[in-house]
């Protein structure tokens, strides 16, 4: 048995002849949404599954995964909290703050809140940051997956209000249309073409990646603001 | 120029933050103050402000960790109030429509299986859904049926199989859970018109508290509900039918749901368009009325049984032109629900 950190808080773990990525548990003993919980050299790892997680799947994708253990990070899209807990996990010393828009779904990420102390749940839309700026300062890393067609446009708005000069932005691209399924490629160019624009060449883009097989039609893109 | 942040009031200068009003560091009030933010007169921080900064140098909190925590402890705060906030009654009527509609689902096909099964033993019966639900629970096997019973007849002549007693147990308890969903979507429909009396008396008062609890969740609320020009509210229920038509060739829609209230479903085909329209303004008024003063207006009702008194006194007989047949028939369609 062995473990290899990836990067910072994100592990390789071998077990049995298998490996595996996971996050060293800040809340040991509890699974969040019944992932696997393994012991290896005396410390607890949740196991992360890149078909639950884009983030996930960009770590297997060998994607640069640009969050340290004091980052702050924005995390826009957060659902119930299936990836904010590895965040979570991964923040040792950071906070993330977890926008989500569905009242039904923030239910559950609040109680994961409870059980956690570096999550901090932020029920809005995030077509409008303006509307959360009074909580949240600027980040190191901005996280976006929230699966809309104008996936572009949010991503900018909220790295031009929070994220710091030279952060990090991580985007998942989903493919929306439906005759794309056959030709995913040509919209993930539309979209970092559309992104382009939006960002009116602030960025650098660092990387951008397939996420298939883990989650089909979609793309995981890395992307630095450029210190002006 | 001034700009709010969860702990306070900034005034910013050319050098920077000048002054800080800090609001009271109390988790309960400092979460309120986060669900009111457009405090009067002040904006939200520009892009590329560092609003952590500030709280500590004007002393709001001591240090780094302190801010992360108070900061933690006010947005869960913040986000259970608002989802309290959001489990108002409206949204229970909603989740009792909408168990109406999954035990309607469930009944129908449970009901279908009853009729096969219990079809073997007595094909001749003709009953259905709850009817036969009830008859099998009370009865069993056919030759239960008392002499006296009208069915009698039918029940001793019956072509059907015999029944063994091991299956007529197993048939009479399913019959049983039936009657069970029957006897709960009767007690549902019961609190949804008892609460419909309290939190929408004046659409209940118009639409009959059934179709106004389904207006309600087909919106999403009372108050979206009480937005919704009149125009939608009176074909609103059509484009639900209209999407399952267009996904599984069910029959085209011919109208919306308040085209089940009496007043419509009551009148000849030539007024029903008028009478929808006349209804459909006032369930949107009965809205209006019920979110901004929650009190009974028996004036709505009247003004709404003038109006169709008078459609109906200067529309008494059909249009000279006979009932629009073919293409020319798609526009009233919808609105005449002439044909089923
Ligand atoms: C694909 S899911 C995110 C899954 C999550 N990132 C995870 O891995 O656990 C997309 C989420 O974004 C939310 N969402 C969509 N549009 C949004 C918006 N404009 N603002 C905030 N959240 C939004 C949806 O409600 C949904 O929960």
């Amino acid at each position: 048995m062995a473990v290899k950190e990836l990067s910072d808080g994100i592990f390789e773990v071998q077990k049995s002849g298998k490996r595996f990525i996971g996050t060293k548990n800040a809340v040991p003993g509890s699974a969040v949404y019944g992932e696997r919980l393994v012991e290896a050299e005396g410390d607890e790892y949740r196991i992360w599954d890149a078909r639950r997680s884009k983030l996930a799947a960009m770590v297997l994708k060998k994607m640069n995964i640009p969050i340290k253990s004091d980052s702050n990070v924005l995390y826009l899209g957060a659902a119930s909290g299936t990836t904010v807990s590895h965040v979570s996990d991964i923040l040792t010393d950071g906070l993330v703050y977890a926008v989500e828009f569905s009242p039904r779904t923030m239910r559950e990420l609040i109680q994961l809140c409870d059980t956690r102390l570096n999550i901090i749940p932020i029920l809005a839309d995030a077509n409008h940051p303006a509307s959360y700026a009074h909580i949240v300062e600027q980040v190191d890393v901005v996280f976006q997956d929230v699966a809309q067609p104008n996936q572009a446009q949010i991503a900018a708005v909220n790295c031009e209000q929070f994220l710091k000069g030279d952060g990090h932005l991580l985007l998942s691209i989903k493919a929306r249309s439906i005759d794309t399924v056959a030709n995913p490629g040509k919209v993930f160019k539309e979209e970092v073409k559309k992104l382009e624009k939006e960002f009116d060449t602030k960025f650098q883009i660092l990387k951008k990646q397939d996420l298939a097989p883990f989650h089909d039609d979609h793309l995981g893109l890395i992307a630095q603001k450029l210190l002006r | 120029m001034k700009i709010i942040t969860w702990y306070g009031i900034l005034t910013l200068e050319e050098n920077g933050v000048a002054d800080c009003e800090l609001f009271n560091k109390d988790v309960d009030e400092l979460a309120e103050g986060l669900l009111h933010q457009n405090a009067a007169g002040a904006r939200a921080p520009e892009a590329g402000f560092d609003i952590r900064a500030p709280a500590i140098s004007f002393g709001f909190v001591e240090n780094d960790r302190e801010y992360d925590s108070l900061l933690r402890d006010v947005s869960i705060r913040a986000g259970k109030l608002r989802i309290s906030r959001t489990n108002t009654p409206d949204m229970r009527i909603i989740q009792a429509v909408e168990a109406l509609d999954d035990i309607d689902d469930a009944a129908n096909a449970l009901s279908e299986r009853l009729s096969e099964w219990y079809g073997l033993h007595f094909p001749e019966l003709g009953f259905s859904s709850e009817q036969l639900a009830r008859f099998v629970k009370e009865h069993g096997a056919r030759s239960n049926i008392p002499a006296d019973d009208p069915i009698f007849e039918k029940a001793s002549s019956s072509m059907g199989a015999e029944l063994p007693p091991a299956d007529e147990e197993l048939v009479k308890q399913f019959a049983s859970n039936i009657c069970d969903l029957y006897d709960n979507r009767h007690s549902i429909e019961e609190s949804i018109v008892r609460n419909m009396g309290e939190i929408a008396p004046n659409l209940s008062n118009i639409a009959g508290p059934l179709i106004g609890a389904r207006l309600i969740s087909m919106t999403g609320g009372l108050e979206r509900l009480a937005q919704l020009p009149s125009s939608t509210v009176q074909v609103m229920g059509a484009s639900r039918a209209l999407f399952k038509h267009l996904r599984s060739r069910a029959p085209s829609p011919k109208h919306g749901l308040i085209f089940n209230h009496p007043l419509i479903k009551n009148s000849p085909w030539w007024q029903r368009g008028k009478i929808a329209r006349a209804l459909a303004a006032k369930i949107s008024l009965a809205c209006r009325t019920d979110v901004y003063s929650g009190e009974l207006s028996p004036a709505i009702k009247t003004g709404l049984e003038k109006k169709v008194n008078s459609i109906k006194s200067s529309n008494p007989k059909p249009p000279a032109r006979e009932k629009p047949s073919g293409k020319g028939r798609g526009k009233g369609n919808k609105n005449s629900g002439g044909r089923r």
